[in-house]
């Protein structure tokens, strides 16, 4: 038996600590250990974002249905960590810094065992000697209490440039 | 308003620009970093060549738009009332203020930030804020209508445009294999694009992403991690067998091939049959296809593509830089953004016959393969920004690429109808011709002296 979730200040210090833990997780590069907390059915999601007029903004973000920069399941991201884990991803040998940095952590909902929480995350990469990357978004997690914690079972990231201005998305969101 | 977009036909400064020899297959290293010479490509090949602006089906109703460039001039491509698709320079004809900051949309008309000026879809200037108090009426209102492309035409669908008014027709430009590439995508028919072009910029020199299309010497190694994870079956996607056409202007085709023996399977079995199979998931399917490659083309597209054409299942490029990848699902635009810069912009069209599952299933192939995040992709920008600084070195300079894999090895085949093509093994036939047509590009002043320059496409031995 899992603990129901209650939005509170426990439930809030917990969501955050775990929030921490998984960004240090991914800077850490411990990636076997961060996708142990995605869930079997975690649908990780990044649509395309654009620059439109007032006028025109129910198109900012491309269609469900259309294309996206991530649209993951459990799969895909394992082949994201074993690809970040093998020695012949030069994108990411040598290896890029990172810095996962969550705040603005908002609970929406809990019902349940589940919570559905926005955040805003920038994540820094630093790349050889002189590539810099700053991605700066919101995130949607929805998480699913287990024995030991939580799992996510859904991100969508939401990234405020629109052209990407960086040669890849080697890192993880 | 003017007829067209005026081009200085002598370009200038151009002839102080040295433009190096690549026939030999030795591609001096300046052509990726002189910024003389990267001036010059906008003038002679940005802005003489049908460049690519995007699918019908995403501009469908009159007002929609759709934001792009040919090099570096920033272009409108929108629908008018009268429901023709116009291609307009994206710059206020009074101070030059862009009037349209947005990617895409819909509107009556487009009004310049600055002072007001306003334009009706189809570029006329119908609005001068003051024209009676300010100007005195004295403007000719019917001039400054905003600068329109030389020509835009579509070839089944798919929009180009070029600014100079002495360009061939665009079925002329295309030719025998350019056309052969976007009918590479028209297999099942009709198709929509999907929405959302994926966009990001990488720090190289926009040839070096073109050239990578013919390149499947590199896979093996660049993308060595996506076939270990599982995602890559490298021995589909890299069977020995290569074929490669060569057309007129530039357009090249290269990559893995259907054989002889394997069309001769496909051509055994009806359309249904071929559908049939295409329709069922990779492993099921590799049981009972005559051939890994995707799709089964259809008879209509043989006598589309010709007998040569139906078996080239590598990668087109409509010169300068439109990728058509080989599944005919994506297209690439690599679109300069100074001698050490290019934006990668990625269009989704699918078959409108396409089931929901088969939709499904080729839109998580194609976000997995290509864009920034593509398990493919992520692999290539470093390679190509690390082969652009390597430019710049005074040393470095002085050491060309080689690119001469294949060179004088090879025969081109011609079939009765006139097709050609060169069946081979992995090579650098189509990156050597790229180089080949760009230098005439650039040295040719005009339209008239580039047609009488250019050179065929090759026979006999290569």
């Amino acid at each position: 038996m899992t603990m129901a979730c209650v939005i509170g200040p426990a439930l809030q210090y917990e969501v955050e600590q775990f929030l921490y833990r998984e960004a240090a997780l991914l800077d850490d590069r411990r990636f076997g250990e961060w996708l142990a907390l995605m869930a079997d059915d975690i649908h990780y999601w990044m649509p395309i974002r654009r620059t439109v007029t007032v006028e025109n903004l129910r198109l900012e973000y491309a269609d469900a249905d259309g294309m996206a920069y991530f649209d993951d399941d459990r799969n895909d991201l394992r082949m994201r960590v074993e690809k970040l884990q093998s020695n012949s991803a030069w994108s990411e040998n040598p290896p890029s810094r990172t810095r996962h940095f969550v705040s603005n952590v908002r609970i929406l909902e809990a019902k349940g065992d589940e919570i559905a929480l926005e955040a805003a995350i920038h994540l820094y990469r630093s790349r050889l000697n002189d590539k810099i990357d700053n991605w700066v978004g919101k995130r949607r997690d929805r998480l699913r209490r287990v024995e030991d914690g939580f799992r996510i079972f859904e991100r969508h990231i939401f990234l405020d440039q629109t052209v990407v201005l960086s040669t890849n998305f080697s890192s993880i969101f | 308003m003017p007829d067209h977009v005026q081009l200085d036909p002598a370009a200038e400064g151009a002839a102080d620009v040295r433009i190096p020899d690549v026939s030999s297959g030795l591609i001096d290293r300046s052509i990726y970093a002189d910024p003389a010479l990267y001036r010059l490509e906008l003038q002679r090949i940005f802005a003489r060549a049908w460049n690519f602006m995007c699918h019908e089906t995403q501009i469908p109703k009159a007002g929609d738009y759709f934001t792009t460039s040919i090099g570096e001039d920033q272009v409108i491509v929108v629908r008018g009332d009268d429901g023709e698709v116009r291609v307009l320079l994206n710059t206020c004809r009074h101070r030059g203020n862009a009037l349209c900051r947005a990617e895409l949309g819909n509107t009556r008309t487009f009004v310049c930030s600055y002072h007001g000026w306003t334009y009706g879809l189809d570029g006329r200037l119908i609005g001068i804020p003051g024209k009676a108090d300010f100007y005195r009426n004295e403007i000719d209102q019917g001039a400054w209508g905003l600068a329109p492309a030389a020509k835009v035409d579509h070839y089944k669908g798919f929009y180009f445009a070029t600014l100079d008014p002495q360009a061939p027709s665009l079925f002329d430009y295309l030719g025998d294999v350019g056309r052969v590439g976007i009918e590479s995508m028209l297999n099942y028919g009709d198709v929509v694009a999907l929405d959302g072009v994926q966009k990001n910029v990488i720090d190289c020199n926009w040839k070096i992403a073109v050239d990578n299309l013919f390149d499947w010497y590199h896979v093996k190694v660049s993308h060595n991690s996506a076939s270990r994870v599982g995602f890559l079956n490298q021995a589909a996607m890299m069977p020995m067998t290569q074929m490669v056409m060569l057309g007129e202007l530039g357009h090249a085709i290269g990559g893995p091939m259907v054989t002889r023996e394997e069309q001769d399977k496909i051509d055994a079995l009806s359309d249904g049959e071929r559908i049939a199979i295409d329709r069922l998931p990779d492993a099921e399917r590799a049981k009972v296809t005559p051939t890994l490659r995707r799709p089964l083309r259809s008879t209509g597209t043989k006598a589309a593509m010709g007998s040569l054409g139906v078996r080239a299942t590598g990668h087109p490029n409509i010169f300068p830089n439109l990728w058509i990848s080989s599944r005919g699902m994506q297209m690439s635009l690599r679109l300069p953004r100074g001698p050490g810069r290019t934006e990668i912009w990625w269009f989704t069209v699918m078959p409108k016959a396409f089931t929901a599952e088969q939709r499904r299933a080729a839109k998580k192939f194609l976000t997995h393969s290509f864009g920034p995040a593509g398990l493919l992709e992520q692999d290539d920008g470093e390679n190509w920004s690390q082969s652009t600084l390597a430019s710049h070195g005074v040393a470095s300079r002085r050491y060309p690429h080689n690119m001469q894999m294949a060179l004088g090895q090879d025969e081109v085949a011609v079939d009765p109808a006139g097709q050609k093509a060169i069946e081979t093994r992995i090579n650098e036939h189509a990156q050597r011709w790229t180089y080949r047509c760009w230098s005439e590009w650039l040295r040719a002043r005009d339209w008239p002296e580039l047609m009488a320059t250019r050179s065929p496409s090759p026979t006999g031995r290569v």
